[in-house]
């Protein structure tokens, strides 16, 4: 144990929670600012991959493949490195939204896609039946019932964008790896300041995996009822 | 129980004189449908008057619930013209989305499977549609729901989900659905099908009352106690095609075909 804490103190580590607490901060905000722009990325990716204007579905499907396909942190390379070069400068925080809610648009268009599938057709033909149009049968049938199938799974992907946070710390986005990152630069004391900054993560992502499940099993409960 | 009927059943009296004219309210003209190379519904001509009760019968597979999703274009025919009231739309064209709302404004549907909205209560699943589609204010809404369902006799439920509710009850808010957009034609597809009998028979007893109110009915079923006493009118279906059709007692006590003889048998003995 005295290895791994490399003689870092108590003393040591109270000293370094300030940092560490604001990074934390940025990792969360980074992480909503995300979820923001991908979630209602990822219900407008899961309407536009089924429409049939040709152009919007091509543009839809290229848009989630590439947002699949790329792993997160060359899409924020490629935002915060690229784009630059290209004229157009973002800063950390602006680029590193973009990346993880691209990302988080393209998988959870799939999770979307998937629960409004999952409206029994019989639904469909019965909007039909009742003249309602399109948008309303959207909006009052089918996205009603098919979110609600879907919320476990975003839930859980909403862990997953906290953890891929993480990542910012390439572009120097002052968050939680990258203040604990900076402590080790600063006192060599870098096991130590990572684990703390572990800790902080498992603080988030344990009970939050608790309420997915609790989600999850409320969520069944509804579908079979 | 009649005086409830007036209210709610404005359709009833307004075009009661097409069929005085002889002239069908609900025309179908050689509807053709397939999937691929597989024809479902070949040249199929039917025809039901207004306040008539049509009741197509036949073994499965043989196109019956095809033809009736054909006729408000759940299921668009291949080719072929419906005509319902003063609309006509013809197959093998695009059908614009005012054709289709005027064709199905004059249809109410009620499934199998009922498809009642299972996140709304009740009373939302009735007035969802009213509000949305004929612009009824939320109150007039309610009023017309609730006298819909005191009339299929399921006034306490409305606030209640329809996951609480028996599957016959669940068919006849379905029904009470459909007759809150004041439709001229009622379309039912096996209704009570997914029932057991003693529930089927709260459905039937709703829909004969229905019929006895003057109602345009075309009915898929199996049920053919209803279909000899409450429809005026029977066709047989098998592999697409109407294989008899005429009066009920008719073509139900003398089917002419050998294929009609041989399911009417196959009915009368289970």
């Amino acid at each position: 144990m005295n290895a791994l804490l490399q003689g870092a103190t108590w003393d040591d580590f109270t000293s370094w929670l300030p940092d560490l607490w604001s990074g934390f901060v940025l990792s969360i905000e980074v992480t909503i600012a995300s979820l923001a722009v991908g979630l209602p990325l990822g219900l407008a990716l899961a309407l536009g991959v089924q429409t049939k204007a040709m152009l919007l579905r091509g543009i839809c499907l290229a848009v989630v493949e590439i947002g699949r396909g790329a792993p997160a942190l060359v899409l924020l390379q490629f935002i915060y490195f690229g784009l630059p070069s290209a004229g157009l400068p973002l800063t950390s925080f602006v680029s590193a939204t973009i990346a993880l809610g691209w990302s988080t648009g393209a998988y959870t268009s799939e999770i979307i896609r998937a629960g409004l599938d999952s409206v029994p057709g019989g639904h469909k033909e019965a909007v039909s039946a009742l003249g309602l149009s399109r948008m309303d049968g959207l909006r009052y049938v089918i996205l009603p019932q098919g979110l609600r199938v879907a919320v476990p799974a975003l839930l859980g992907f909403s862990i997953l964008v906290f953890q891929a946070s993480s990542l910012c710390f390439t572009i120097a986005l002052p968050e939680l790896i990258s203040r604990a990152y900076e402590i080790g630069t600063n006192t060599f004391f870098y096991f130590p300041a990572l684990a703390t900054a572990g800790l902080f993560y498992v603080a988030i992502c344990m009970p939050a995996s608790f309420l997915v499940s609790y989600v999850e099993h409320r969520a069944g409960a509804y579908a079979v009822r | 129980m009649p005086q409830q009927l007036r209210v709610v059943g404005q359709h009833v009296g307004k075009e009661a004189p097409l069929a005085l004219t002889n002239k069908p309210y609900v025309k179908l003209e050689q509807i053709t449908k397939s999937y691929g190379a597989h024809t479902v519904l070949r040249d199929v001509n039917l025809s039901v008057h207004s306040g008539g009760v049509l009741a197509i019968i036949g073994p499965s597979g043989s196109g019956k619930s095809t033809l009736l999703r054909c006729i408000n274009y759940i299921e668009p025919p291949n080719k072929g013209i419906v005509t319902v009231g003063d609309v006509t739309i013809e197959g093998e064209t695009p059908v614009s989305r005012r054709d289709l709302r005027a064709l199905r404004s004059k249809l109410g549907m009620v499934f199998q499977s009922f498809n009642l909205f299972p996140h709304l209560t009740v009373l939302r699943n009735i007035t969802l549609a009213q509000e949305r589609v004929l612009g009824r204010t939320s109150a007039e809404a309610e009023l017309i729901a609730m006298q819909l369902l005191t009339r299929v006799g399921l006034a306490d439920k409305a606030a209640q989900y329809p996951s609480r509710c028996s599957g016959g009850q669940q068919q006849r808010i379905a029904i009470a659905r459909a007759l809150a957009l004041d439709p001229k034609v009622m379309l039912f597809d096996e209704p009570t099908s997914a029932l057991d009998p003693e529930l089927g028979l709260e459905v039937l007893s709703v829909m004969r009352e229905l019929a006895t109110s003057g109602m345009t009915m075309i009915v898929v079923t199996h049920e053919m106690s209803f279909a000899e006493n409450v429809s005026d009118h029977v066709a047989i279906m098998a592999d697409g095609c109407i294989l008899e059709y005429g009066p009920s007692r008719e073509v139900i006590r003398n089917p002419q075909s050998a294929r009609a003889r041989q399911f009417l048998r196959a009915v009368n003995e289970r």
